[in-house]
This record gives structure tokens, sequence and C-alpha cells, in this order.
């Protein structure tokens, strides 16, 4: 267990890997437990509120329309890429934070098509921006607990 | 289906706070709060540090944003 343990530390990608898929467990693997469960809980609070002052349909993957729900969303991204993610600059933001935003993301698409209405305005800016800065928060964690993990490595 | 046809639920619908405007200054608090105590947590060598390091930039950041609205504010007072 313990070997396994530190050969997972050793590895920066591995902790960058983990940091994005649930964030704060970089520092988890690199025995700095109380560092990640203040980042962890903090930045799924940020997302969380993001999600609660502005509701679910925040999330709004590029490529998905809804004026067009019956349209494929890996379609529209294999066809033009960079123009759907153009049109929704903020995911890039939200998706840092790791697989809770793909999950959201489909519980938002799921509610969208059950005749749940988009906020707008204020609430949906706040909503966005709080959810985005929460990825952000996690790119730094990110390259922290690998820059970390990359010290311990060169340590020996 | 609009919003104001709908009865609240958390977390599916928005906060409905578009009622009360001065609530809406107020959630940049939250923020900044996420902010500053990440931010710590990153830079900080000791956790131990990280509660009150994270206190004194929160409290920077927001008076910061205080003072940058009110120099704002009194700019456009002045011109027009």
């Amino acid at each position: 267990m313990s070997s396994t343990h530190s050969s997972l530390a050793s590895s920066p990608s591995l902790v960058g890997l983990f940091s994005w898929l649930v964030p704060g467990s970089g520092y988890f693997l690199l025995g700095e437990r109380v560092r990640a469960i203040i980042a962890g809980v903090t930045i799924f609070a940020l997302f969380l509120a993001g999600i609660f002052v502005g509701g679910i349909r925040i999330m709004d993957p590029p490529g998905w329309n809804s004026d067009d729900p019956s349209q494929s969303i890996t379609s529209a991204l294999i066809d033009s890429p960079i123009a759907q993610l153009s049109d929704k600059p903020w995911y890039v933001g939200q998706i840092l934070c790791g697989p809770v935003t793909v999950a959201t993301s489909a519980v938002s698409i799921h509610l969208a098509e059950s005749g749940v209405p988009s906020s707008h305005s204020r609430s949906w800016e706040i909503g966005a921006l709080y959810t985005a800065v929460a990825g952000m928060l996690n790119l730094l964690v990110i390259i922290d607990s690998a820059h970390r993990a990359s010290a311990i490595k060169s340590q020996g | 289906m609009s919003l104001a046809d709908v009865q609240y639920v958390p977390f599916v619908y928005p906060l409905p706070i578009w009622v009360q405007p001065w609530i809406w200054p107020l959630l940049l608090l939250p923020l900044c709060l996420a902010v500053a105590i990440v931010y710590k947590a990153v830079r900080c060598n000791r956790v131990s540090l990280v509660p009150r390091e994270a206190t004194g930039l929160f409290i920077t950041i927001v008076l910061g944003m205080v003072l940058t609205a009110a120099v704002l504010e009194g700019l456009a007072a002045f011109m027009g």
C-alpha cells in the first residue's frame, strides 16, 4: 500500500490527473491531507454555489444547442470545435473542475429537454462566473500539486 | 415556460434574488473568500498559516474593490 502510494505521489502527471478528477486529491496523494481538504472543499463549494445562484442550466456545454436539441454534441464539436468553444468560452474554466462538470452538464441537458427554463441576466452571469472561477482555482491546485510531486521525485 | 411560471427548486432554478438589488454586490464576497482560501492553500508552506493569511488576503481584496468602486463612482460623477 505504501509503495503504491509513494509511486503515485512520485508521478507529477498522475498527481495532476487525480487533482483534475477530484479537486484536492493530488495533495492527498502527496500526504498533505489538510491542504487537500481545504482546497477541495473550497473549490467544490464555489462550484455548487454557482449552480445554487444560477440554477443547473448555467451548465451549457459547447456543441449543445437548446434551440435544436436533436443536434448531436459530438458531431457539432467535431465539425467546428473552435467555433463551438469560442461560442461558450466559460466552459473551458468550468471543465477544469473535472468530471463533476460533465455530470452536471448531462443533468442540465436532461432538464432542458424536460422543459426547465434557463436563467438569464445577472443570475446566469454570476453562476457561470462562480463555476468558471472554481475551475480556474482547480487549475492552480493541479499545477501546484504536480509541481510538488515533481520536487519529491527530483529529491529521489 | 418562463422562470416566472415555476416554483423555486434549489439548484434547478436560479436563486430568486433579483427582487432585492442590494444583494448583487454581496455575491462577490464568497468568490473573493474562495480565491483567498485556495490561493493561500497553494502558497503557504505551513497549512496552519492558511486561515490567518487567507483572512488578510480576503480583506485586502474586498477593500481594494471598494476603493476601486469609490474611485470609479467619483470619476463618473465628475465627468458627467
